[in-house]
Parts: C-alpha cells; structure tokens; sequence
C-alpha cells in the first residue's frame, strides 16, 4: 500500500514539473528570432526544438521530481542511523531503461534527419546571391544582375540560394529570424545554403564563427520585400552604378565599401582597425622599420597589392593580402581618386 | 624565501632561465646566420616567433631538471640504481617538491587546479564585467579603442576557455591520483616516478599558456581555429600551443600509468566487478586519455609548424583544408568532454550509497555505462562541426552516434535515483554536492540532445545556448563532484573535519547562483545571443540576462573564496576528523585519518561487495592477519 | 617512457618479474598511445592529397627503407641473444643497430631533405608540408631510438643485464620494431601512393 502511495506522489510531482517546465519552455520558444517564422527553414527547426523541449521538461521533471520527493519521504530522521532497504538491482528495469531511452533518442535522430531533409529541399530557379565574407564586412554579389551591395536584399516567397565565401579566416552566416547557420571557408571553397524567406521585413546578418577584433561587429542589413519591390530594387540599383558611368571618385568610393575596405579604414579621421583614410593621400607615414615614407599613388598601390612589405607604425600586420587580388588596377585607380578627395 | 629553496621555486626560476638561454640561442643563431637578430624590432613580434617556441621548449625541461623529478631516469640512463621511494619533505614543504607518494601528488594537482581555476575564473569575472552593458565600453581604459577592448575581450575568453580545460583536467588528476590506489588498495601506482612527472609537466605548461597574455593575447577561442590561429599578427598563438601540448603530455603519462595500476595493482579478491565504481571510471577516463590526447597535441603542432615555416596544412590558398585541423581537434576534444565528467561521475556513484544506506542500484549496468560513454564518445566528433562545411553526407552519422551517448549516461540516471529510492538519505555538505551535481548535470546532458540533431544545431551552433549547455555538464559533472569529493575525503587528507556550516552556505550559495548562470545564458542563446562577442545588439533585448550572468558569476566566486576559508581554517585549527566519520564500507575509511604514509600498512583482501549497505554482517573488505574491524 | 627495473638490482627475481609485467604493460599502452599519432599523420596526409604524393628520389627511399628493415633484424637477434646472457653478442649486435639507425637518420635528414626540397617546397603547396612533417616526425622517433639503443649498450658494457634481468633491452626493442613498423606504413604513403606532384 505505502508502495503504491509513493509511486502515486511521485508521479503527481513529476507531471506537475513537466507541465511548469514545458510550459514555460514554449513562452521561451515563442520569444525567439525563429518564431517570427521568417523562412520555411525556421519553421522546421521551430517545431523540432518545441518536440525537443517537451523531452527536456519530461526527463528534468522525471529526475528531479522523484529525487526531491525522495528526500522527503526517504529521509534519515535527526539523530538516527539506519540503513535504507537492501536492494541491489532489478535487471527487468535497468534493461528497460536501456531500451526505453535507445528508441526515444532514434526516434530524435530519425526526426532530425527529417527535418534536415526539409529544410534543404532544392527549388527551381532559386535567386543565386554571392555572399563574401571579410574581416570584418559582408558583400553580396547578384551575379544574374551584375551588382554588388552592402545589404542583403531578398524577394519573399521564393528560395535563395546563397554561395559563401570567404576571403581570410573562417566566418558564419546567420540570420536568426531565418534559422540555420553556414560558415564560410577561404581559399576559394564555396559553401551553399538555401533559404526561403517568407516574411517581409528588415533582419540582420551576424558572423557567428569567432573571426578576430571585430567579429561581434561583423554585421549586415537584410531585407526582404515583396517580389515586385525587389524587381524595383534591383532596376534602381543597376541604373545607380557610378562605375559605369565613369564617375571615378563616386566608383572608388563604391568599390572601398563593396571590398570591405571600411571595414578597417575609417574616412572621417577616428581610430579603427587601420589607419584613416581622412589625409591619406600626401601624408608621411612611418613604417615599423623606422622608415618614414609619402603616401603617393605608388605607396599606396603596394600597400594594397603587397600590405605585408610595409606596415605602418602602429598597426598589425592584419590586412588581408587576398583582398587585393580581386581589384584590377583600374579598379585601385578608382580607390586612389576617392581617398584623394578626403582631405 | 623558502619557497625557491623547493622544488616548485627551483623550477620556475630555471624555466625562466631556460627559456632565455633558448630564446638568446636563436638570436646567436640568427646573427650567425647574417639574418637581423630582431626583425622589425622587438621580441613580441611575429619574426620572434621561433625565438619564443624554442625557448618555450628549452624552459620546460630546465624546469624539470630544476625541479629534479627526472634526476632518478637520468641516474638509470648511467646504469645507477635509485632507491624505490624517497624521504619526503617534512610540512607543508611537501607538496612544493617533487614527491613519489601518489597521496601528495594528488593533492599537488589538487591546490595547482584551484589556483588555475580561480585565474580562470578571474578572467571571466573581466569579460563578464564588459557583457554587462551591450556596447564595449566599460573595460575602458585611456588610449584604448572600442576595437582594442573587443581584442581583449577573445583573449580573456580564449584564456578564460583553456585555463578552465587546464583546471579540469588537473582536477581530475588530483581525484583520480589521490584516490585510486587507496580504493583498489594498492601502495602506489605503477609508476611513481612517472606519475610525479605528469604532475610537474603541467606548471611551465600552465605558465606558457599565461604567457600568451603577454605576448599579444589568443583571439581564436579555446578551439584555436586556423587560419585565425596561424595569422602571424598574435604571437601569443604559440606559447598557448605549446602550453597546452605540455599539459597534454600529462593526459597521455597520467593514463597510461592508471591502466596499468587498475589492472595489476587490485587487492586480492578484487575482481573487476568488485571495484569501488570510482575505478571503472577512472580506467574509463585513462582510456580516452591516452590515446586521444596524441590528436590534439599534432593539431596544434601543425599549426605551430604552419607559423614557423610557412607550411600550408590548414591554409586553404596553398591547397591546405582549416576543416581537417577541425576533425583532428574534436577527435581529441569531444572525448575529451568525457574525461571532465567521468570521474566526477564516479564520485557521486560513490558517496550517493553512503549517504543514502543503501546500495548502489545496478552496479554492472553503472560500471560499464562509463566504458560505454567512453567508447561511443570516440565517434561523435564531428556534431561540433554541423555548420562547418565538411561534406555534408557525414552529418547525418554523426547526429545518430551522438545521440547514442545519451543511452548510457540515463542509465547512471536511472540508478541514482533508484539508489536514493527507499534508502535513508542524510544531508551532510557532501550529499549536498552530489544532489546539485545531479541535477545540473542533467540540465547540461538534456540540453545535448538539441545540439546533435543537425537541423536544431544549425540554429543553436555558436549561441549562448551551447555556452549554458557545456557550463552545465562540466559544473555538474566536475566542479560539484570535486567540491564534494573534497569534502567527503577531507578526514583522510588533512585528518581534520571542516566547517560544516560553512560548508552548507558555499553549497547554497554556489547551487542557486550556478543555475541562474547557466539558465540565463541558455535564454540569452535562444534569443540570438552569439558567442565570443563583446558587443551585442541593442534589439536582442537582452541586457537584463547578462546582467544576471554576471551577477551569478560573482555569487559562485564569493562561494569560493568560502570554501578556501574553511580550508584554511580547518588547516589551522580544525576539530580532529574521526577515522570514518561518514560510515563508509570503502577501505580508506577502515584506517586512520589521515591516512597513514604507506596507505595500508597490513594489506586486505575483500570478502563482500562494496556498497552492500543495510546487508546486515557484511563486509567490503578485510584486513589480512589482524583484527582491524571491517566496515559496520 | 616505461619504469626501467633493471636497475634496481636489489629486488628478488620475483619482484622483478612483476615489475617488469607492468612495465611491459605500461610500454605496450605507450606505442599504442604514440601510434595515434602516427594515424593522424596518415590521415593528413589522404586528406590533403588524396591521389597525389610528392615528387621524391625513389632509389633513396628503397635504400633508407632496407636500411631500417636491415636494422630491425639486429635488434632481434641483439634481443635473443640478452635472452639467453651472451652478453658480447648482444652488444655487438644492438651497435649493429644503431649504426643502421643513425644511417637511416643521415639518409633522410642530410640526404633526402635536401634532394627533396629540389622538387618540393615547404612553403608551396602542401605536398612539401606533408613530406617534411611526416619524416620529422619519424626522424625524431628514430632518434630517440638510437639514445635508447646507446643507453642499453653501454649499460651492457657494464654488465647490467643477465638472462633474467633485462627488461630494458625488451623495451628498447619493442620501441625500435614500433619505430620500423611506422615506416613501412608511412614509406609507401609517401613514396607510392598517388601520383607524383611537384611543387604543390
Ligand atoms: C563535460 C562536458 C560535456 C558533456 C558531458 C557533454 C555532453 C553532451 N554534449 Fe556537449 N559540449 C561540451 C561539453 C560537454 N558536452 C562543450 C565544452 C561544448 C562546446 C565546445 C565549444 O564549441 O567550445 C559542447 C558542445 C556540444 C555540441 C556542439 C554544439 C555546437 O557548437 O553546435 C553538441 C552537439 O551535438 C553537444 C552534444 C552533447 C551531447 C549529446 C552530450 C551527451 O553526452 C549528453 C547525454 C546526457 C543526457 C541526454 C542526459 C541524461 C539522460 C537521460 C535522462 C536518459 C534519457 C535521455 C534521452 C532519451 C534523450 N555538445
Ligand atoms: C570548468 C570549466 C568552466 C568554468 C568553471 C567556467 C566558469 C564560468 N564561466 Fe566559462 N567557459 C568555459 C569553461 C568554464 N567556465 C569554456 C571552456 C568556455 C569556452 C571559451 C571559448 O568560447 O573559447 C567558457 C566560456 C564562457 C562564456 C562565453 C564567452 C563567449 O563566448 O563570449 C561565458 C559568458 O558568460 C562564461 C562565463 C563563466 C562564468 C561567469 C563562470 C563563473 O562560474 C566563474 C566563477 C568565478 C570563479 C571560479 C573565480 C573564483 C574565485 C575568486 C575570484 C576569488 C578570488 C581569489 C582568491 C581567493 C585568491 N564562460
Ligand atoms: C582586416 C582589416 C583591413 C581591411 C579589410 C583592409 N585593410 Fe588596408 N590596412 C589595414 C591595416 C591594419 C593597415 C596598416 C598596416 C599595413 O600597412 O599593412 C592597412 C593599410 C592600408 C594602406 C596604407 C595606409 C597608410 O596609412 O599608409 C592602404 C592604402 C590600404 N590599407 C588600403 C586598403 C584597401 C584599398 C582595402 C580594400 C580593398 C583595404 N585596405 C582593406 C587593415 C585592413
Ligand atoms: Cu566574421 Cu566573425
Ligand atoms: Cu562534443
């Protein structure tokens, strides 16, 4: 009868706790980024964390409550001594809670594999965006328009295909509202992730991947619109392009910014990563090796094309050498005017 | 000062020594060369590089030579004969020089892991400081910028990271040292001299992973991935490689030398499964040791050669793969989350029937769950990796096999609680420390699970969710048995009892306060909190929860320094312990405290099992020709 | 490194033989612990180049290989003969080892490195950081081995072993068989394997 009576409390207390936790839980789930259901993506992860956080309340709830309701009725009373009931096992159990615990948990993988399988399901004609990641900025290349931006623009309903890269160490792509993360690797290495964004509305972008100074700044816009918005957008931004239209300074600037280059470089004159661009141009500057050199156009090509030879006094040795592969000389000649014109 | 008259002293300074003399031989080398001594000036510049590793190298065996604990081979090596077991220091002079006697090695892991533990935590009391307000702003200090502080910020968690690894680690060689060959009743391990080297290996170990603060900081995380990490800008990267391979020798000796004692060394009648469960998992934790250890210490290795010589392993332009150094490190550093736990594990399987009278339900099922943790836990590396671009096909594998791992950790769930079910539960500071150990270990396992489901992961990978997870498994599964396993083994170490009152406040401070870290950054995690970031967006709205992590962190440090005052107390004036003050049945509590310098002066044999409690007339063990009384 | 018993020659035979089991046992758990290392090598290696190999001079490497095996087989017959106390063999036999020792060191290091680093190079590609790291690796190996081997000689001079006492002489051994054995994973992952590259 005892027997019976602690089996009883103990299994009121544990689905007393079960209910608490997991209702709490789905509050906690309800404040997340992924509960914006912004993409399908999100939605997936969604409802496997809410499965997951039901086994979480359960196993707690389980664990705790039959140890706290132990200490209660199992108690050693003050000032006694007694030892407890002599049991040593009972294989019957042991061999259920081995096997009970194996389904449970190949039920969690075979839904997990599911998911993932969801999550990744290629559509036709997904919008194919280019995605850089430097220290310490993110550019986005529309290879099927031919422009580059600094935000990240996504039409709604339809998927995106994301090709990352990176062009120094290792970084992370993610948007929480949209869920899964991807790192980006250099040397070329192209990384895909397919999101399908499904909720107008301004986001942001985070590197998650630990990247040097920087990399809690490594952020970006993202926004998603309505298809017929977007198809607006990207109109205005081809016709925008000062490179085309042979605005040298108005160029140099968009290629400083697309090439992450103020990332590093401020051009208003305050301390950053590197040194300021403000004055740049005919500044003396004193390298590391005790040398004191003039900023002319040669000095500058080199310190793009070679940023190792001279470091300038101060600073580390952190520029990237690969971001100026991509530039071709006309495009530093570019570079050259806009930093001219900041005096 | 007597302390540079000890081995300790002694050592530090010849490491000091040592590592000028290394450093001025590159130099001599490099002008023999015709090559500039100092190129681009200074020592704390990336062309030091070689200058440092070298001295790094040539520091650490002056450091043991100047220490002596190699003084014995080297007599060997010349075909001279030593003495087995050496005079030990009188006092406290003891545990600063080089001893044999696997009791006082113990305890030299033991003090150097709370030293190390409490720099450790020192540094995330800093960065914690700085995630009290969103912007990097408060760790501000004239001529710094906002982008110089969050440079410090990767350092301090990079150091804060390690150096919490490196406490383990040593923590766990303190239990196991200590107390394995009390428990199987042998007089020492297998190989003293060995043994008091994996101890000392660890100290110019430590000091270079410090180092590395010096010279620039580490800003790669404890994980030091390249091609961050072989970015020549931090040289600091190479003393923290090195300081770590050096703690790693440690693992590798330390294990080795655990097997052989558990399997040669038993008292008679101990078959396996009569072993105190404390043993199964250190033989659990000496598996994982020295043979995953080897991964880690080529990782870094690679990237050290990458720096010095411009090798190209894990540089991507030159054909390198930075994935691969990703697999080597997690083949060793997933086991090696098993290492932090598995002893501590132990520790509640032993005390939880001491204090609950009662013996521990399924004793077969708990012993081999701890080989099984420890073997599935070799094939579940990459779940770190989900997000990391390695081919996409293994991902799926690796949830299955991680979650597997759950199966045998449930099992020691399982038989906890049916071991307190029906016993007759007392709630000494021990007890206590193994309850909260329980539960915030359970709050750590069940927060896995969601890491290895690949499609969870994606979105949880490098939160605060994963910080609140592995905070909780190695509170729960390491510094709660530590602390418990302190308390209870106490008696048998200084021979005198502690404060229990002040024991029970450092338990309810330390308890309450670590869920509310832990729980709090698992929150802050959900709700798009990164980690390594000394600067979070305004819009998380999430400011209130790091200010609750921070406050936590500073209860659980106040919680500590209670603890080493009752230490200190109890070192100086506490009441005299009684031989076995909590009615163990383990044969350390059948001698007296403290235990006597040659453990068991006449040997025992066992004759029952070991946690048969409420078995009337039985006995664990029994001592050979005497009458010495057995356990009640 | 295992306890060495040998020289603690004041312990009964009985004790003996049980501090050696645990030794054997402790040098056993060793190489199987040093191996992992040895595995990650490999693993690098294929990983990095799954169907290349670096560019190298095959002559050298068959006669640095049949120098090493050659040596293996002294250290046998060096260890056979400890076994039975014929002492001046013994010696004569493990200075024959280590000769073939030090000359596999000489051919990797003074010979081959240089000839290598005509076709590959450290800094370029990866074949070069593989070839370089993966030697190295072994070379230091091998040297240690020769220390060993001189160690076990000169205590021999100075009769430190007998037919029963000469656990050290196993180990040392053990160890040089180990070291032998990696070769002949690592030889033909270096110099068969794949097709050659050069440069990177
Ligand atoms: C002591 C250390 C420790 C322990 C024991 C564990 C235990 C586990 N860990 Fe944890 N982990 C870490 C320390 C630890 N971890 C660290 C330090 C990191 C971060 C590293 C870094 O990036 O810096 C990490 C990260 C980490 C990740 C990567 C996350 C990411 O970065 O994306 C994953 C992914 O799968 C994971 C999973 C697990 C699982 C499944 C277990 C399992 O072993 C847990 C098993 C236990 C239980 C499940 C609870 C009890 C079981 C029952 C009550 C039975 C019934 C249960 C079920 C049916 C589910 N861990
Ligand atoms: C055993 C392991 C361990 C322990 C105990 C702790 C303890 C703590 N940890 Fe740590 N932590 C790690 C292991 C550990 N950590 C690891 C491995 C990482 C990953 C690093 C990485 O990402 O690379 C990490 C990362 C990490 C982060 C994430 C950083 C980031 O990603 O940006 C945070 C943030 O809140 C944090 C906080 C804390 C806090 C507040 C404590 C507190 O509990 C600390 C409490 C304070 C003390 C223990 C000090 C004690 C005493 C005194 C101060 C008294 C002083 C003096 C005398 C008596 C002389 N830790
Ligand atoms: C990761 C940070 C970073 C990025 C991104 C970066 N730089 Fe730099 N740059 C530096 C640092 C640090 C220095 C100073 C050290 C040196 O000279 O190498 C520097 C120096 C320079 C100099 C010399 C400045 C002087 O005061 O003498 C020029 C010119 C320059 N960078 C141009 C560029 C251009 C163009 C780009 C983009 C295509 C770029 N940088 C991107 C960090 C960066
Ligand atoms: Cu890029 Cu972090
Ligand atoms: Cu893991």
């Amino acid at each position: 009868m005892k027997q019976i009576r602690h089996f009883l409390f103990t299994a009121i207390i544990v689905a007393v706790l079960t209910a608490g936790i997991g209702y709490w839980l789905q509050q906690v789930i309800a404040r997340m980024p992924i509960s914006a259901e912004a993409s399908r993506q999100a939605v997936y992860i969604k409802s496997l964390l809410g499965q997951h956080f039901w086994a979480i309340a359960f196993l707690f709830a389980l664990i705790v409550g039959v140890m706290v309701y132990s200490f209660i009725a199992f108690r050693q009373k003050k000032g006694e001594l007694l030892d407890g009931d002599y049991i040593e096992g009972n294989t019957g159990l042991e061999i259920l809670w081995t096997i009970v615990p194996l389904g449970v948990v190949i039920w969690f993988a075979f839904l997990g594999g599911q998911s993932l399988t969801f999550m990744e399901i290629q559509n036709d004609n997904p919008l194919r965006v280019n995605v850089t990641g430097r220290q310490w900025s993110w550019s986005f290349e529309y290879p099927e328009y031919g422009i580059i931006t600094e935000e990240l623009v996504l039409p709604e309903d339809s998927q995106t295909l994301l090709r990352l890269r990176s062009t120094d160490v290792i970084h992370s792509f993610w948007v929480p509202e949209f869920g899964p993360k991807q790192d980006l690797l250099p040397g070329g290495e192209v990384r895909e992730l397919r999101v399908n964004p499904s909720e107008s509305g301004e986001y942001t972008l985070a590197c998650a991947e630990l990247c040097g100074k920087q990399h809690a700044l490594m952020l970006a816009d993202v926004i998603v619109m309505p298809r017929g918005e977007f198809d607006a957008w990207v109109r205005a931004k081809i016709a925008e392009n000062p490179c085309l239209d042979g605005d040298q300074v108005g160029c140099g600037e968009k290629l400083a910014r697309d090439n992450g280059c103020l990332a590093c470089h401020s051009v208003d004159g305050s301390q950053n990563v590197g040194p300021t661009w403000l004055g740049l141009f005919g500044r003396e500057e004193a390298l590391d090796d005790g040398t004191v050199v003039i900023a002319d156009v040669e000095y500058i090509i080199n310190s793009i094309r070679e940023p190792a030879a001279q470091i300038v006094s101060g600073f580390q040795n952190v520029m990237p050498a690969a971001i100026g592969e991509s530039l071709t000389d006309e495009d530093i000649e570019a570079i050259i005017s806009y930093i001219e014109t900041l005096q | 000062m007597s302390f540079f008259k000890t081995a300790m002293g002694r050592g530090l300074i010849y490491q000091v020594i040592g590592h000028i003399a290394g450093m001025a031989f590159i130099f001599g080398v490099r002008f023999g060369l015709g090559l500039p001594v100092f190129e681009r000036g200074g020592l704390v510049t990336p062309a030091a590089e070689a200058s440092w590793v070298f001295g790094g190298v040539v520091g650490t065996l002056a450091f043991l030579k100047g220490t002596g604990v190699l003084d014995d081979w080297l007599k060997w090596w010349r075909g001279l004969s030593t003495p087995d077991h050496h005079e030990d220091k009188p006092g406290w002079q003891k545990y600063f020089n080089v001893s044999m006697d696997h009791k006082i090695i113990g305890i030299q892991y033991g003090y150097t892991s709370i030293l190390v533990f409490i720099l450790a935590g020192i540094f995330a009391l800093t960065f914690r400081t700085e995630l009290l307000t969103p912007a990097a702003d408060i760790l501000k200090v004239t001529g710094n910028t906002p982008s110089d502080i969050l440079d410090f910020f990767n350092t301090m968690i990079s150091l804060h990271g390690m150096l919490m690894i490196a406490a383990i680690l040593l923590g766990v060689g303190a239990m196991i040292n200590y107390l394995v060959p009390l428990l199987i009743g042998a007089q020492d391990m297998a190989f003293p001299r060995l043994n008091a080297f994996a101890y000392w290996i660890n100290v110019p170990g430590a000091v270079l992973v410090v180092t590395a603060l010096f010279l620039g900081g580490v800003d790669a995380g404890w994980t030091g991935y390249p091609p961050l990490s072989s970015n020549l800008a931090k040289l600091g990267f190479q003393t923290f490689f090195l300081g770590v391979y050096m703690i790693g020798f440690s693992s590798i000796t330390g294990g080795i030398n655990v097997i052989v004692t558990i399997l040669r060394m038993r008292a008679k009648g101990m078959s396996l499964f009569k072993m105190p469960i404390f043993v199964w998992a250190a033989l659990a934790t000496a598996i994982i040791q020295f043979t995953a250890t080897q991964l880690i210490g080529l990782s870094f290795q690679l990237v050290m050669f990458q720096r010095l010589f411009g090798m190209n392993f894990f540089n991507a332009a030159q054909g390198g793969n930075p994935v691969l150094f990703q697999h080597l490190f997690w083949f060793y550093s997933h086991p090696a989350v098993y290492v932090f736990i598995l002893p501590g594990l132990g520790v509640i399987g032993e005390l939880l029937p001491v204090f609950s009278r009662k013996p521990l339900f399924g004793y077969k099922f708990v012993a081999l769950s701890s080989i099984g943790i420890a073997l599935i836990g070799f094939f579940v590396w990459a779940h770190h990796m989900f997000t990391s671009g390695m081919a996409s096909y293994l991902r799926v594998p690796f949830m299955y096999s991680t979650l597997l791992v759950a199966v045998p950790t449930g099992v020691k769930f399982f038989s906890w609680v049916a071991t307190l079910w029906r016993g007759r539960i007392s709630f000494q500071t021990p007890m206590l420390f193994v309850i909260g150990a329980i539960t915030i270990f359970l709050l750590g396992g069940i927060t896995g699970p969601p890491n290895g489901t690949v499609s969870t992961d994606l979105y949880l990978h490098d939160t605060y969710w994963v910080v609140g997870h592995f905070h909780a498994t190695m509170f729960g599964g390491f510094v709660f048995p530590l602390f418990a396993a302190i308390y209870y083994w106490w008696p048998k170490m200084t021979g005198r009892q502690y404060n229990e009152t002040l024991g029970k406040i450092h338990f309810w401070i330390m308890f309450p306060a670590f869920y509310l870290q832990s729980v709090s950054q698992m929150l802050t995690g959900l709700y798009g909190m990164r980690r390594r970031i000394g600067e979070y967006e305004v819009a998380l709205d999430i400011q209130d929860l790091h200010i609750l992590i921070t406050v936590a962190g500073f209860a659980i440090a106040l919680s500590v320094v209670i603890f080493i005052y009752n230490a200190v107390i109890s070192l100086r004036r506490g009441e005299k312990a009684a031989d076995n003050p909590w009615h163990s049945r383990s044969p350390e509590f059948q001698v007296a405290s403290p235990m006597p310098v040659h453990n068991y002066d006449v040997p025992f044999e066992v004759v029952g099992e070991p946690y048969d409690y409420g078995l009337a007339g039985s006995s664990y063990i029994k001592f050979a020709s005497t009458t010495a009384p057995a356990a009640d | 490194m295992a306890e060495h018993a040998d020289a603690v020659h004041q312990v009964s035979l009985a004790e003996y033989r049980v501090k050696s089991a645990n030794n054997r046992l402790g040098l056993w758990l060793f190489i199987f612990s040093d191996a992992f290392v040895f595995l990650g090598l490999l693993v690098t290696r294929f990983n990095l180049m799954p169907d290349a190999r670096p560019e190298l001079d095959q002559t050298l490497g068959l006669i640095v290989t049949s120098v090493l095996l050659a040596s293996s087989f002294f250290m046998n017959r060096a260890e056979i003969a400890a076994g039975v106390g014929d002492i001046k063999n013994f010696l004569r036999n493990t200075l024959v080892t280590m000769i073939l020792g030090i000359g596999f060191l000489v051919g990797v290091v003074a010979v081959e490195w240089p000839a290598a680093a005509e076709h590959i190079s450290v800094s370029e590609g990866v074949a070069g950081s593989v070839f370089f790291t993966m030697t190295g690796f072994h070379a230091f190996h091998v040297l240690t081995g020769v220390i060993f081997l001189f160690i076990v000689w000169n205590n021999g001079r100075k009769g430190l072993y007998t037919a029963e006492r000469h656990f050290a002489v196993e180990a040392c051994a053990i160890y040089w068989h180990f070291i032998d054995v990696v070769w002949v994973f690592f030889y033909p992952a270096l110099y068969l394997m794949g097709s050659a590259v050069i440069g990177g």
